[in-house]
């Protein structure tokens, strides 16, 4: 970090999710629990940064590395299978799948152009969620794999029902996160990354081979998709069902991305506050506000907040891209240090 | 002396279109050589064929002898092998995975009690010998076949990319600009040279010592080539807002990062001033006295005439004249073709 | 001369056989195959007119326009509106297909004017923005839509369930009915070949090029009594054909069809010549929102049942055809909807209905692997 004593916006964010840990429970705001989906987003959104925010590949099935992820933990922990791994052997585990996954995929298809790349990554995303749901004798289809035991953190032990040491370890994984990210997008891997992004002709006459370039993208992209599936998983001591792992969910990533500003890693954060935070945190607290004054009928579908939430979603992303659609915080330049 | 660029014969079709017929030159090291002709007779084709945008559709194009592509070699079978390997275990593994998974995992295993690997392992041979040849050797078969095949059609087909010329040693400018817009100015150089630096991504993620020491190293070469072409004040900026004339400039600045043996310079001067283009001929000049070769394309006669060594002139794709300067300003068919009496001035 | 002649006339002959004396169970799944790839055409054909939709707006402004399937989601919604305000199920007979005429105009005029709004009021404003600004704003209005769905599902009305449970699946009224055509002209088709039969030159093998065609022909219409062409089969086939056939009409012969191919070449050059770019890119979603109208109408009377969720289904397949065919080309929207229908059917019938999707689209990443621009699709080349 050359360019220097500027703080960035990220380091302001993370910071203020530090101090919310610390005075969530003094002041009891009660946020610590819905922020902990914020922050479990907040991966997937940087994972899929990488690949279409810094490469520029348009990536509509980020949520099949999302359920890659998590069944890759639930299988290495869940004490129905033998693996019965620990939690940090399981996190190293889910992040090679996720790895290896995203090559898997990527190797074949990479040297398709736009929007066929985007048809493919949305197909590989439909198939995901069939496999799983179809493989029951290894995945229990539909029901998905629970329970999963809690993780055990040496000098805190077991995490219980208690939010804040949950809390702690996913803002510590998500700032190892953005710290990965922001090591990568400084480096001779990131250049190559945006050079691809901004022009692959000219960046392949400069040298780089756009698609081992891509495929780096794709596979540190689905690492840290699998990482956020596998916290999803162990947080809610189950995979779910592979439903849960639908377009829905990877259009959302998209929507952080976009909404923080595509290639930005402050973006990402905003991003997923604003869009998680929209929908995990305010309109539930609207819902039962609205309830407990029985201003709403719950049986009209018009009264529940909940139905309103992708008309909200659909709403944002259009209003957005009329008004800034480079995002709430653009990337910025000098990421080499240019300032000096 | 051995010619650095030898453009044998090469003819470029594109459908019923020739956009080059049979042009053959020969560029010596420490020349600059100029292609020039009339708007549409092929320049810049010729030079997508030679830093391999393009395939020639007949001739080739020598770089220091040889034709620069991707070598058979260990790489080679290493890519192809390992791919078949790969692609025959998970083809296999697929159409096996359940029965794998019950006979190896569900049958070995109660719950809550110790799971014995050996033992589980050693049940995946039966398995996979009971399903036969049909079930187990058959995918891996057409997986290895499909994928080793795919993997080396696809090397077949991109063994003279880009990125592979511009390895061997040519570096290229585009006619119509092609900076990283939104990269900065060093970034853009940093871009260029890519192919020269060593750190690979791990490195990189961990910020490994190694990555110190490049980074350093790389940025003082680059600013050292920035302040070459008289951009070092502009390197944070971002180079779409750089004026018309020093984006070029950084062009060449970007290109030079990857210190190639011969410089392909598309059109330099188009879109500046008199000034600018006094200034490229300067830096056209320097680039050459740092013992890099130059072959250009140009429109401006007063850069052409005042640079190039030889000169090599096409009008509807095929070579009409070559020679040195003073030969081509009084070759009749040039004149009549492209140059006109009155601009030789 | 003799022995060929005798060769040629024993294959139709053994095909005829064998067509005709298989063991039951193959009969029976042969039968079904048949039958298979029947449906799967009508209902290829119904998304091939949904994948028209996406692949002329790609063809000219380059915009996956994710919304589209979620409009026909709207018009099938509009459909069966009408259905309930004007008491339609009742209708039978003359007035029944009236009926049906009026709700493919009704959802076709709503589904146009719909889409074209959508293209004025959210697109529009950003011709000029990157690919992905606009992508990004057709993603945001397919949520939207789907929104709307759900809210229109929840109207009090007797055809949605009375205004509970909006989100759940809703019955449109089967207003053709699901009979086969086929037995009743099966009847024919014995004495045909009873008549042939008793004729003399049907076992003369120096005529054989007489018996052939009819014996294969016949044959054929054995399998074919299996089938089960129904009326709702033939209502697909009468409404995609001729529409089919009128878009590239007007696409080949008309002034607008040249100027969208005008603008799809080059919007800049276009409007420079005279023609009036916005106008043209609203025509475009004026007809294929036409035609999302009318595939959302049979697709509802051909399946019998709607919900808000279902234009995400069939929209995803029209893509994936429209992708597949070649997006951007008209004919490979039709080849690849087509294709995806029959794919679906043969894999429901013979590999396992759940794992159609997983086989619709490894067959779309397989063809786009070896052939990166779809099956019809133009290729692309760099522009240096």
């Amino acid at each position: 970090m050359i360019r220097g004593r500027s703080l960035s916006p990220s380091w302001i964010l993370l910071g203020g999710a530090v101090l919310l840990g610390l005075l969530d429970r003094p002041l009891g705001l009660g946020l610590v629990d819905p922020m902990r989906g914020v922050l479990v987003f907040a991966l997937l959104g940087l994972g899929l940064n990488v690949v279409t925010g810094f490469t520029g590949l348009l990536h509509l099935g980020m949520a099949a590395f999302m359920a890659i992820g998590a069944y890759a933990f639930a299988i290495g922990t869940c004490d129905i299978y033998p693996f019965q791994l620990g939690f940090w052997p399981a996190m190293v585990l889910t992040v090679v799948v996720g790895a290896v996954a995203g090559f898997l995929l990527g190797a074949p298809t990479l040297g398709l152009r736009g929007d066929y790349l985007a048809i493919v990554t949305l197909g590989f995303g439909e198939i995901v969620q069939d496999v799983m749901k179809n493989m029951d004798a290894i995945t229990k289809g539909t029901q998905g794999i629970n329970p999963l035991p809690p993780p055990v953190l040496p000098g805190v032990g077991e995490l219980g029902s208690e939010e804040g040491p949950w809390y702690w370890l996913f803002l510590g994984l998500l700032v190892l996160a953005v710290m990965a990210c922001r090591n990568l997008e400084r480096s001779r891997t990131g250049r190559a990354w945006l050079a691809v992004r901004e022009d692959e002709l000219a960046a392949s006459c400069m040298g780089i081979a756009p698609i081992p370039a891509k495929m780096y993208a794709f596979a540190t992209g689905a690492a840290l998709a699998a990482m956020a599936g596998g916290l999803w998983a162990s947080l809610y001591a189950s995979t779910g069902e592979p439903g849960n792992y639908d377009f829905q969910v990877s259009i959302l990533a998209l929507c952080i991305v976009i909404v923080g500003g595509m290639g930005s890693i402050d973006g990402v954060l905003v991003g997923s506050l604003a869009m998680i935070g929209v929908a995990n945190i305010a309109l539930p607290k609207l819902a039962a506000w609205l309830q407990a004054r029985g201003v709403v009928d719950p049986s009209n579908v018009l009264g529940s907040p909940n139905n309103w939430k992708y008309l909200v979603f659909g709403v944002v992303l259009m209003v957005m891209m009329r008004v800034r659609p480079e995002g709430l915080l653009p990337a910025r330049l000098g990421r080499v240090g240019g300032g000096r | 002396m051995a010619p650095i660029l030898e453009v044998d014969r090469v003819t470029m079709r594109f459908g019923g279109l020739v956009a080059n017929e049979d042009v053959s030159f020969r560029v010596e090291p420490g020349q600059v050589y100029a292609v020039i002709g009339p708007n549409g007779a092929g320049k810049t084709t010729l030079f997508n064929a030679i830093t391999g945008v393009y395939q020639p559709s007949a001739g080739e194009v020598r770089f220091e002898g040889s034709v620069i592509r991707k070598r058979v070699g260990p790489r080679l079978a290493l890519r192809v092998l390992g791919t078949a390997v790969v692609s025959a275990i998970a083809s296999s593994l697929a159409v096996n995975i359940l029965s794998l998974w019950k006979a190896v995992v569900v049958a070995n295993y109660a719950y809550g009690e110790p799971f014995a690997w050996g033992k589980a392992l050693s049940c995946a041979g039966p398995v996979l010998r009971e399903a036969g040849a049909a079930w187990t050797w058959l995918p891996a078969l057409i997986g290895a076949l499909v994928g080793g095949g795919a993997a080396f059609v696809l090397w077949l087909r991109r063994r003279r990319t880009p990125d592979v010329v511009q390895r061997a040693g040519i570096a290229r400018t585009f006619q119509n600009i092609r900076l990283f817009g939104e990269l900065s100015v060093l970034e853009n150089v940093l871009v260029g040279m890519h192919a020269r630096l060593r750190t690979g991504f791990l490195e990189n993620l961990l910020r490994l010592p190694s990555f110190f020491g490049e980074r350093h190293r790389s940025r003082d070469r680059a600013m050292e080539l920035l302040r070459f072409v008289g951009l070092e004040s502009r390197a944070p900026d971002a180079a779409r807002n750089l004026p018309y004339g020093l984006q070029r400039r950084l062009e060449i600045a970007r290109a030079l990062a990857s210190s190639p043996r011969l410089l392909l310079l598309d059109e330099p001067a188009a879109g500046m001033n008199p000034t600018e283009t006094v200034a490229l001929t300067g830096l056209i000049r320097q680039i050459r006295e740092r013992g890099v070769t130059v072959l250009l394309i140009e429109h401006h006669m007063r850069v052409v005439m005042g640079v190039s060594d030889r000169i090599c002139v096409l009008n509807f794709g095929k070579r009409i004249a070559e020679g040195t300067p003073e030969q081509i300003r009084s070759d009749p068919a040039c004149i009549e073709a492209y140059l006109g009496k009155e601009e030789l001035g | 001369m003799h022995a060929i002649a005798h060769l040629a006339t024993l294959t139709p002959l053994a095909v005829a056989a064998a067509l005709q004396a298989e063991p039951a169970t193959a009969e029976a799944a042969s039968g079904v195959l048949g039958q298979q790839i029947v449906t799967g055409l009508s209902n290829g054909m119904i998304i091939a007119l949904i994948a028209i939709g996406y692949t002329m707006v790609y063809g000219i402004i380059e915009l996956i326009n994710f919304a589209h399937g979620d409009l026909c989601t709207l018009g099938a919604f509009f459909a069966l509106m009408l259905v309930g305000a004007l008491g339609m199920e009742a209708w039978s007979g003359v007035a029944g297909m009236a009926g049906v005429v009026l709700l493919l105009a009704g959802a076709a005029a709503f589904c146009a004017l719909f889409n074209w709004s959508i293209d004025r009021v959210v697109y529009r404003p950003l011709r000029s923005a990157p690919k992905l600004t606009l992508l990004v704003s057709a993603i945001g209005c397919s949520f939207v839509l789907v929104n709307l769905a759900l809210f229109w599902g929840g109207l009090p009305m007797e055809v949605f369930g009375g205004g509970v449970a909006a989100a759940a699946p809703k019955d449109f009224p089967a207003m053709v009915p699901d009979s086969s055509l086929l037995p009743d002209a099966w009847d024919s088709w014995v004495s045909a070949e009873a008549f042939l039969r008793s004729s003399p030159s049907w076992n003369d093998p120096s005529v054989w090029w007489l018996t052939w065609a009819p014996r294969v022909a016949l044959a054929v219409l054995v399998k074919s009594r299996e089938l089960n062409f129904t009326t709702s089969d033939l209502l697909v086939w009468c409404v995609t054909l001729p529409l089919m056939v009128a878009l590239t009409g007007l696409v080949r012969c008309t002034r607008l069809g040249k100027a969208m191919r005008a603008v799809a070449q080059n919007p800049t050059a276009a409007s420079l010549m005279g023609i009036d770019v916005d106008r043209v890119i609203g025509a475009a979603f004026l007809i294929g929102g036409a035609l999302g109208g009318f595939a959302s109408v049979i697709y509802a009377l051909y399946n019998n049942t709607i919900s808000f969720q279902m234009g995400y289904r069939t929209g995803m397949d029209a893509f994936t055809a429209a992708v597949l065919g070649g997006i951007g080309s008209m004919p490979g929207a039709v080849v690849g909807g087509l294709l995806i229908g029959v794919a679906r059917a043969i894999s429901d019938g013979y590999i396992e209905a759940r794992w159609t999707n997983s086989v619709v689209f490894a067959i779309l990443i397989a063809t786009l692997v070896f052939r990166p621009s779809g099956l019809l699709g133009a290729k692309l080349r760099d522009k240096v």
